[in-house]
């Protein structure tokens, strides 16, 4: 432990002896001791003693070469005495511009400069994501031409991981979703004592709309993002650039295997949640009072199979989105340690956006088409 | 220099889990040396780095650094005593989110009750005793790997550590710089008296910088030979010593 005296002499004369180890956690007692003191006395002159003191390293020196620079007495005169010629040495790191210095800031852009670089990067991210599907457009139906090249295994596993593992979460979600749905419609309907309807309502909104997005959602979180994340992991271990190197190119070896997977997997798990969504729905129903054949044959008078054929059209739409997105963050997964997070990110709020403008349109176009 | 055993190693037995790779290691570390690790690849030497700078507890066996055990003593000592030694990392390690000044700051800001002028001072004393004094305001991802490294190691010394631990320091270095860092090292060691441990594979570095070699060796896991390098390198009766000393000898020429 550092201890620091400091007798007051006459004509504004001050004697300031240290002793002991100088060290990070001695020297910053030191320092505020002797600046706050220091400070009220005012000194013409200041006489360091040092010859029983020790510099630990950079730290102690720091401190007595700001005593000698009169860091703590503006305007007076420092002396120090018993330095060490190793100390000396030290205290020559320190120059006198590193007294003026402060803290460097990284760069700051101005609102501006930062609304304009963001627009460019929106404007670059859509030609890339134009580009990235023009890319898929050759690459997938050259894969599906040539079943033999494909890495059928990575497809079989990432179907299983995002699709049979999904399943229990989307049987919730959906058959929840359509409790809900009926739930909210049963009192209007009632008003107009066509509560009967609301079978067309669960039937419709299951097969048509909320199977296919919630589906898609569900699967945006859990395996665009994995996507995202596994390829962006890739890339910053270098295993892309390996792959090119090796000859292989990385869509046709990581990419469409993803997006088939999604391609496939997206439909099946969404007829599965537009059958929980109707059991949610019907669970509701029955609970009404209706009888299971009365729903049943309501249910099946109205939706048929052209409305599932809508549902599952969006679901493959969706399941490219999702395979796609989730594999184009991935790829374009940039450096340094929150790199790959940002691209999980970026994944997934580009999933979700596309799969529902997509919905929207979908849906307007058949609307007027009808 | 005195001599008072400042890291002392004790029937160490290193691994992971069940996995075994080194056993009953004894080696002790004096105040004010610069000590190599040296040995094959695979061989246990950043696993026996990591049991001793805390990072992996040891299957068996005790680490004494300072005369405390360290996986022995209470959260707050053991803090207190990490706080006493620094660590360059093999790829240096720095935060990516934020600037090289701000990364050799970090140190003083969390640990260190000193005024921000003092702060400021020693960062920039560090930055430039590596030579990064015109880096201060860039990002990690912005600078080369061997600036990078000068930059950790600029980190690993903020805070006047006693002992320094380093991990393959001269590994991804062209041998200019390289040699930089071993006269670093060297400084550092004279003028401080701080001590060095280092863990590598550069056997020119260790001719240049190490009082003393421990080479470890994955066949019969243990450290097989200790001493000062030009003695193992001369008069080892060990082949599996001598052909390691010269083999890197015959590279360096060769290169």
């Amino acid at each position: 432990m550092a201890a620091c005296e400091l007798r007051e002499e006459s004509g504004g004369r001050v004697l300031l002896k240290l002793s002991g180890s100088l060290n990070a956690e001695s020297t910053a007692a030191c320092w505020r001791d002797l600046e706050r003191r220091l400070h009220g006395m005012r000194p013409t002159s200041v006489e360091v003693e040092l010859s029983e003191t020790r510099l630990a390293g950079a730290i102690g020196a720091a401190l007595l070469r700001y005593i000698a620079e009169g860091g703590m007495t503006p305007g007076a005169k420092v002396v120090m005495r018993g330095l060490s010629e190793q100390a000396e040495k030290v205290l020559q790191t320190f120059t006198v511009e590193d007294f003026r210095a402060a803290r460097p800031q990284p760069h700051k852009p101005s609102i501006p400069t930062e609304a304009g670089e963001f627009t460019r990067l929106f404007w670059e991210d859509v030609k890339e994501q134009i580009a990235f599907f023009g890319t898929m457009v050759t690459a997938l139906p050259s894969a599906w031409l040539h079943p033999k090249r494909m890495r059928w295994g990575e497809v079989r596993r990432v179907m299983e991981i995002a699709g049979a593992n999904a399943l229990p979460v989307v049987a919730i979600i959906s058959g929840m979703v359509g409790m809900v749905t009926v739930l909210e419609a049963a009192h209007p309907l009632a008003r107009f004592g066509a509560q009967i309807f609301l079978a067309d309502v669960i039937g419709f909104s299951s097969v048509r709309d909320t199977g296919p997005v919630v589906t898609a959602i569900l699967l945006a979180g859990r395996s665009g993002s994995a996507f995202a994340a596994e390829l962006g992991t890739m890339k910053v271990n270098q295993e892309l650039d390996a792959l090119t190197t090796m000859g292989l190119d990385p869509i046709r070896f990581l990419v469409v295997q993803r997006v088939t997977a999604a391609l496939l997997v997206t439909p099946l798990l969404t007829i599965y949640a537009m059958l929980m969504g109707i059991l949610g729905g019907l669970v509701v129903m029955r609970s009404l009072g209706f009888p299971p054949m009365m729903i049943m044959h309501q249910l099946s008078g109205r939706v048929g199979m052209s409305d599932i054929g809508v549902g599952l059209t969006k679901s493959a739409i969706f399941g490219v989105i999702v395979g796609g997105m989730g594999a184009l963050r991935g790829l374009q997964t940039g450096e340094g340690p929150s790199a790959v997070g940002n691209a999980t990110t970026r994944s997934v709020i580009a999933c979700i956006l596309l799969i529902i403008l997509a919905n929207t349109l979908y849906s307007s176009l058949l609307y007027f088409w009808q | 220099m005195n001599q008072e055993a400042i890291i002392a190693v004790k029937n160490l037995t290193a691994g992971y889990g069940q996995q075994v790779v080194l056993e009953k290691v004894n080696f002790h570390v004096h105040s004010g040396e610069v000590v190599a690790i040296v040995g094959p690849s695979g061989s246990g030497k950043s696993t026996l780095l990591k049991h001793i700078i805390g990072l992996l507890p040891p299957l068996s066996g005790e680490v004494w650094i300072k005369d405390k055990d360290l996986w022995a003593i209470t959260a707050r000592e053991r803090r207190d005593l990490l706080h006493s030694f620094g660590v360059l990392y093999q790829s240096g390690a720095l935060f990516g989110s934020m600037t090289v000044f701000d990364n050799v700051r970090l140190p003083l800001d969390e640990l260190t009750d000193l005024p921000e002028v003092a702060k400021n001072l020693v960062v920039r004393s560090r930055l430039r005793l590596v030579g990064l004094s015109e880096a201060c305001g860039k990002m990690p991802s912005e600078l080369s790997g061997g600036m990078q490294k000068r930059a950790a190691l600029a980190r690993a010394l903020v805070l006047d550590p006693q002992i320094l631990f380093l991990d393959e320091p001269s590994v991804g270095l062209d041998p200019i710089t390289s040699a930089g860092l071993d006269k670093l090292l060297l400084d550092l060691s004279r003028s401080l008296g701080i001590t060095l441990v280092v863990v590598t594979h550069d056997m020119e570095s260790v001719n240049t910088v190490a009082t003393r070699v421990l080479m470890v060796d994955d066949e019969t896991r243990s450290i097989i030979a200790e001493g000062p390098p030009a003695e193992l390198r001369e008069r080892s009766r060990n082949p599996r010593v001598r052909a390691f000393f010269h083999r890197g000898q015959a590279e360096m020429e060769a290169m």
